[in-house]
């Protein structure tokens, strides 16, 4: 076993479904050299199909006595999207070179079948009552890991020192086991280098003190990156001492590490129009993905936002809130290297004195912004 | 654990085969337990390497310039050169323990333009068309022929038409302070029509210009995390404000409740407490019924509103017109207004007003009656019954009951009034409208419902998007007076836009819900024009556009398209990617983007950061591409000199004039001094001069030094900043401190929060105050058709990128209800054809429960481009105006910055079929 376990929560309820996490991880690793169809991070749906498409129907990950399960690897085109390029310079001719005839519609090269979030924003449920919400997705490096068990090359493993599940590079063959046997399907593979790439959980920055991209480029503020075992630190203190971030699909007996505090929806409607105290996700929908301690967390989300709401103190709020963002992240890596070399002091925020007069020359009425003469 | 072998005959078995050979699986080398420990590791520096090359070798600072405003401090990475990968910044001060940090503001098209930049729809070269516009036909040419060929026949059109034949626009492609000060600084030289850019896209918040006397108020987006009650209405921070939506989630963990209303389940709507679906257009109506509740049930704030607003003003029964002191006495001033003084229980004239000689809204001893009848002495001798505008606002709110809106927006009375009370409740409650509210005929009326609702229930203003006063600017953007002209009412103009109006919309059917006939409506924009309501010297014969997408943005697409090119004899484009506008250009130079050149920005209000771009150090140029300050500069330079050829030199320009020596002359345009000019006199030679000038003039960016900003990429905006309010150094801003604590007038006539207008249209059209107006979609095509912003575009920057594309469907489509869709026989990735009486095009059809019955959606902003035959998603968009936003010549309602309409986009009404 690893001596110590990255892991990171996502909080659903902050999650706006913008892909920044999704781009983020795009530049910073698959948009180049045959992992350009693969999103190692993806954003989804839900309720929907994913990506890859109905990967929930996929199998793999082990039965209940602790077996590998079947699974299938999904097709190119049908279940990722293969990646089309668009007919710029022929629709375009941006650099004014000769033509003939009139110049065709800027599109795929290629209509493509589906894609990494085909079904955005479409959920299920009839309007006004419809529902649906985002499902973040990375490699969950498991503690027992599927791909790793599958690997009939044993090119997969856990690093001791932070349990980052790696896909070794030069011993990999491309056979695709363990992208048939993770049941989360992520586990890509590269076709031009024929072997099989994934998530890395960003170790090169990690390694730097850096979170990786998705968590640090995430504008949402939703993640929480840290050692399952550093008291101290947020991630520990969601899933052990709150217990309101919970594994996708527990079920499947690999231990992820990538835990989500599960959504609140908006109430429904009941046929008159009028609100009824119900929301409108349905409880069913989230226990088949986050496990039976949904109902559960969701009360205690909702009595600590009440707490808070009340003035009373709540630790959870307010780890949830995430003041600072540089707080949500705790590597225990040496002190950050930003670029530019040393980090920069912090720009102070200036009180000009124009202000002070201004302060001064204030006549505040007592209770908000109330009228009266002052 | 299964062992490998029990895994492959079990995968084997539900036949999906992996074909691994059975040899090569007797060759694989058994090694420990890789749960255990992996002893190869040298290979991780694999991965080490590639994150090492996407760093680069160069880092520079970078924001993006576009029309979200969102402007967000970027790092640059660069290697050999090239741009490699973009990151936020993320080091943004926290401004108090109990306000979260603004990092890592940001979004999904901001992280991949370092990918946009290259790709294969830039543009390198200056092209020269080279077949009929549009035909996609170019020859590539010399800047030097390009600048001196479009130098002469501007100068050619100058002296034939004078400065007004030539346009020089920067639409909203650049809205930061750097870029775009070249071409300002260039067209304000010369004299040349630009529009408000606001009022042409459709973003003017009018019904604010009613209340407030400025369209842009409320807060900094911080300030949702204070507020314990959050109305986000017509607005979808989720899509359209990713870099601070967080601030919303982050206030409802704090214990904020979350209403968001729209017609669409939308992103936004997902993570609220509350989603009231409501029909489009319809807003005015939930907003009067809100007003109705809250007078109904006496949950107003009288003080407040006493001193705050006009509603304790008196107003003529006779004749529904404000009491003047005109009316008083002969020849007495028409800006000076009067209340019911109960203390004296006479008629007493309110301070504070635009004629009343004490500037401050303090009552001192006055007690302004909000209700009653009475009777005030006439210039004449003969009484006059006067009310006051309270009165008036409750009569015309009584006839709203969420009762009597049901019908119109589709809303559970309960839910109407649950809505009312509980925000009258809250300790701070916030009301957030969104640039889709006025895209709608009577966005300008449901706002200004919105404005007085919030003002009854004591808690300030309703949020448009407040902006700071950064100031300095004027020398060097406005070096002379611009010829400005009217945004909508120009392009409704320019594009003939009346001849699609008449055809979409029922002659009788339009009078019924505006009180105006169609031809009414096109003469009351020919008044508008005639009585200088409205700015408008004409039509161009030479436009030269920066940034805008002029033929994309517009609606009724196809037809807008033809008169406009039919009229314009000169078509310059200069842009960084051949968009659906460039590629109808007769010339198209090519500009630098993003990350190439130096830029500044400090707008607009969301946060009080300045962004500063510092390119990479050693990035290489991008084929043939130059600055716009550059491209302005040499085109000063050849103007000037072709200027010089013809003999021109100060051409006057009467219809500006400057005071000399106490007499009142034409301004002249010097177009023999305009290089000298541009660059004022040397010292702003490139596009790093400019960033220089301006943090050394601007007075909003002291104290910080030049070099203090190239080292961190940004600085931090001072108090000044603050328009109404100070911009306090720990707290988030809020609109009319001034105004609530120092009690300074309002800029509205009557000085105050202004419910009454009593401006001709207004009187005329029944709206003197606050009220609602049915929705204008014809109901001979069955479904309403709107067109909000997309998060996967800021309008139609990057929305053909292809990796946003490859993360929605590849080519543009619209979405509908299941049951529309059903009805119809139309699926899920269907092509079909949206059609009506103006237009038509094609696109992918999308089944989105979210979607109101009724009702079709489609992000906006495709290029035409992207669709068949180039016939974009605008084709079928009527042309419309709102009545309300033609009028002017009144107290605050005065052509400018702060009063300018909507060019209306969300009101036609369409059928849509498998194609």
């Amino acid at each position: 076993m690893s001596k110590r376990q990255l892991a990171m929560v996502m909080d659903l309820n902050k999650c706006i479904g913008c892909q920044t996490c999704t781009t983020a991880c795009k530049t910073q690793w698959t948009n180049r050299n045959g992992r350009e169809y693969m999103y190692w991070n993806n954003v989804e749906t839900h309720p929907g199909n994913g990506y890859p498409r109905k990967w929930q129907e996929s199998g793999g990950g082990f039965d209940a006595s602790g077996n590998l399960r079947p699974g299938r690897i999904p097709d190119m085109n049908q279940d990722y999207g293969a990646p089309f390029d668009l007919n710029y310079e022929q629709a375009l001719n941006p650099l004014g070179q000769g033509t003939s005839g009139e110049p065709p519609q800027l599109a795929p090269a290629r209509m493509p079948y589906w894609g990494a979030n085909w079904d955005e924003d479409q959920g299920a449920g009839d309007y006004p009552n419809n529902y649906y919400f985002y499902l973040p997705r990375i490699c969950n490096h498991c503690t027992n890991p599927a791909c790793l068990a599958a690997c009939p090359r044993q090119a997969i493993y856990k690093r001791e020192q932070d349990g980052i599940v790696l896909i070794d590079q030069e011993r990999c063959r491309g056979y695709q086991h363990c992208v048939a046997a993770c049941p989360y399907k992520k586990v890509y593979y590269n076709p031009l280098f024929k072997r099989s790439e994934k998530c890395i959980f960003c170790y090169p920055r990690i390694e730097q003190g850096l979170p990786p991209a998705c968590a640090q480029q995430c504008v949402g503020r939703i993640r929480f990156v840290g050692y399952l075992d550093d008291a101290a630190g947020p991630v520990h203190k969601l899933v052990t001492k709150w217990k309101v971030a919970l594994p996708l699909h527990a079920e499947l007996g690999t231990q992820p590490n990538v835990y989500y505090v599960p959504p609140l929806s908006p109430y429904r409607y009941d046929a008159e129009g009028t609100l009824t105290s119900e929301r409108r996700i349905p409880d069913e929908y989230l226990v088949k993905l986050f496990g039976p301690r949904v109902p559960e967390v969701i009360s205690l989300l909702e009595a600590e936002r009440e707490r808070k709401r009340r003035g009373e103190p709540s630790e959870l709020m307010d780890l949830l809130i995430a003041y600072r963002h540089e707080e949500m992240f705790k590597l225990d890596a040496p002190s950050p290297s930003k670029p530019g070399g040393a980090r920069l002091r912090v720009i102070p925020i200036v009180a000009v004195q124009d202000l002070e007069r201004r302060l001064s020359e204030r006549a505040i009425a007592a209770g908000g912004h109330a009228g009266g003469a002052a | 654990m299964a062992s490998r072998r029990d895994f492959l005959k079990l995968t084997g078995a539900c036949g999906l085969a992996l074909g691994l050979p059975e040899e090569l699986l007797a060759r694989i080398a058994e090694v420990q337990d890789p749960l255990q420990a992996y002893p190869e590791r040298a290979w991780e520096d694999f991965y080490r390497k590639e994150f090492a090359a996407t760093r680069g070798d160069a880092v520079g600072y970078a924001f993006h310039c576009s029309n979200c405003q969102g402007n967000c401090a970027f790092h640059v990475f660069a290697k050999d050169g090239m741009v490699t990968r973009e990151e936020q910044l993320a080091q943004y001060p926290q401004i108090s323990p109990s306000i979260p940090d603004p990092n890592p503001r940001g979004c999904n098209k901001g992280t991949i333009h370092s990918q946009a930049m290259y790709e294969k729809d830039r543009l390198l070269y200056p092209l020269k068309r080279a077949g009929r516009r549009g035909s996609g036909k170019w020859k590539r040419i010399s800047w030097d022929q390009a600048i001196g060929e479009i130098a002469e026949k501007t100068v050619e059109t100058i002296a034939r038409h004078g400065p007004a034949g030539v346009m020089l626009y920067v639409g909203t492609g650049i809205l930061s302070q750097g870029r775009r000060a070249g071409p300002l600084r260039l067209g304000s030289l010369m004299g040349a029509i630009r529009l408000y850019p606001s009022s042409a896209v459709g973003d003017m918040f009018t019904g604010a210009t009613l209340a407030y006397g400025i369209p842009n108020v409320g807060t900094s987006l911080d300030a949702w995390f204070e507020m314990d009650y959050i109305v986000l209405w017509s607005f979808n921070p989720n899509v359209t404000r990713i870099p601070d939506a967080h601030y919303l989630w982050e206030a409802k963990w704090r214990g904020a409740k979350i209403v968001v209303i729209s017609p669409d389940y939308n992103p936004t709507a997902i993570h609220a407490d509350r989603w009231i679906p409501i029909q489009p257009g319809s807003d005015s109506f939930l907003a009067m019924s809100l007003v109705h509740v809250v007078l109904a049930e006496k949950l107003y704030k009288e003080d407040f509103i006493r001193e705050q607003t006009d509603l304790p003003f008196l107003v003529r029964e006779d004749d529904g017109r404000l009491l003047r002191l005109a009316d008083l006495r002969q020849g007495g001033r028409d800006d000076v207004f009067y209340c019911w003084d109960e203390a004296t229980g006479k008629a007493a004239p309110m301070p504070g007003t635009r004629g009343h000689i004490r500037k401050s809204l303090r009552l001192g001893a006055l007690k302004p009656a909000l209700t009653g009848r009475f009777e005030v002495a006439g210039a004449d001798g003969k009484p006059i019954p006067v009310t006051t505008v309270f009165e008036k606002v409750r009569a015309e709110a009584q006839k709203f009951s969420p009762e009597a809106t049901q019908k119109h927006t589709g809303i559970h009375p309960g839910v109407v009034r649950q809505l009312a009370r509980e925000y009258a409740a809250a300790h701070d409650p916030g009301l957030t409208i969104g640039f889709s509210l006025h895209k709608y005929a009577w966005g300008v009326l449901a706002c200004w419902a919105q404005a007085l609702f919030c003002a009854l229930t004591g808690h300030d203003v309703v949020d448009t998007e407040h902006q700071w006063s950064l100031g300095g600017i004027g020398p060097l953007a406005s070096p002379k007076p611009s010829r400005f002209s009217s945004g909508f009412l120009g392009e409704w103009f320019s594009g003939r836009m009346s001849e699609t109006f008449r055809r979409h919309y029922p002659a009788k059917e339009f009078a019924n819900r505006t009180g105006l006939t169609p031809d009414g409506l096109v003469q009351l924009a020919e008044r508008s024009r005639a009585d200088k309501w409205l700015a408008n010297y004409g039509e161009p014969r030479v436009r030269i556009l920066f940034a805008d997408n002029m033929f994309r943005r517009n609606k009724s697409s196809e037809h807008y398209k033809k008169t406009v090119l039919d009229a314009t004899e000169l078509y310059v484009n200069v842009n960084f990617r051949m968009d659906s506008s460039a590629e109808l250009a007769d010339y198209v130079l090519p500009a630098i983007s993003h990350y190439e050149g130096w830029d500044i920005r400090g707008e607009v209000g969301y946060h009080r950061y300045v962004n500063l771009t510092v390119p990479p150090k050693g990035l290489k140029p991008i084929g043939e591409t130059k600055s716009e300050w550059e491209i302005c500069r040499l085109l000063a330079e050849r103007i000037e000199a072709a200027a010089g050829r013809r003999g021109l030199g100060r051409i006057p320009d009467p219809a500006f004039t400057v005071e000399r020596d106490g007499k009142k002359e034409p301004l002249t345009r010097d177009l023999d001094t305009l290089h000298a000019d541009f660059t004022m006199q040397g010292k702003l030679g490139n596009d790093k001069d400019v960033v220089k000038w301006l943090i050394e003039n601007v007075p909003a960016f002291q104290p910080w030094k030049f070099e203090d900003a190239v080292e961190r990429g940004f600085i931090v905006l001072n108090s000044n900043a603050g328009l109404t309010s100070p911009l306090y150094a720990d707290k988030p801003y809020r609109s009319f401190e001034e105004q609530f604590y120092l009690k300074r007038p309002y800029p509205t006539l009557s000085g105050r929060q202004q419910f009454c207008i009593d401006q001709e249209v207004f009187a005329k059209l029944g709206c003197t105050v606050p009220t609602a107006r049915e929705a204008l979609h014809p109901s001979r095509f069955p479904l309403k058709y709107y067109s909000p912003h997309t998060r996967w575009g800021i309008h139609s920057t990057w929305r053909t990128s292809k990796y946003m594309l490859r993360l929605q469907r590849g080519v543009p489509h619209l979405n509908l209800n299941p049951a529309d869709a059903a009805k119809r026989g139309i699926k899920d990735g269907d092509t079909v054809r949206v059609f009506n009486d103006v237009g038509e095009f094609r696109t992918m059809a999308k089944i989105l429960p979210g979607v109101r019955p009724g009702t079709l959606m489609m992000d906006h902003a495709w290029e035409p481009h992207q669709f068949a035959r180039r016939r974009g998603m605008d084709a079928p968009v009527a042309g419309l105006l709102s009545p309300l936003e033609l009028a002017g010549g009144w107290g605050h309602l005065r052509f400018g910055a702060e009063w300018d309409g909507n060019q209306l986009a969300y009101e036609s009404s369409v059928e849509v079929a498998k194609a």
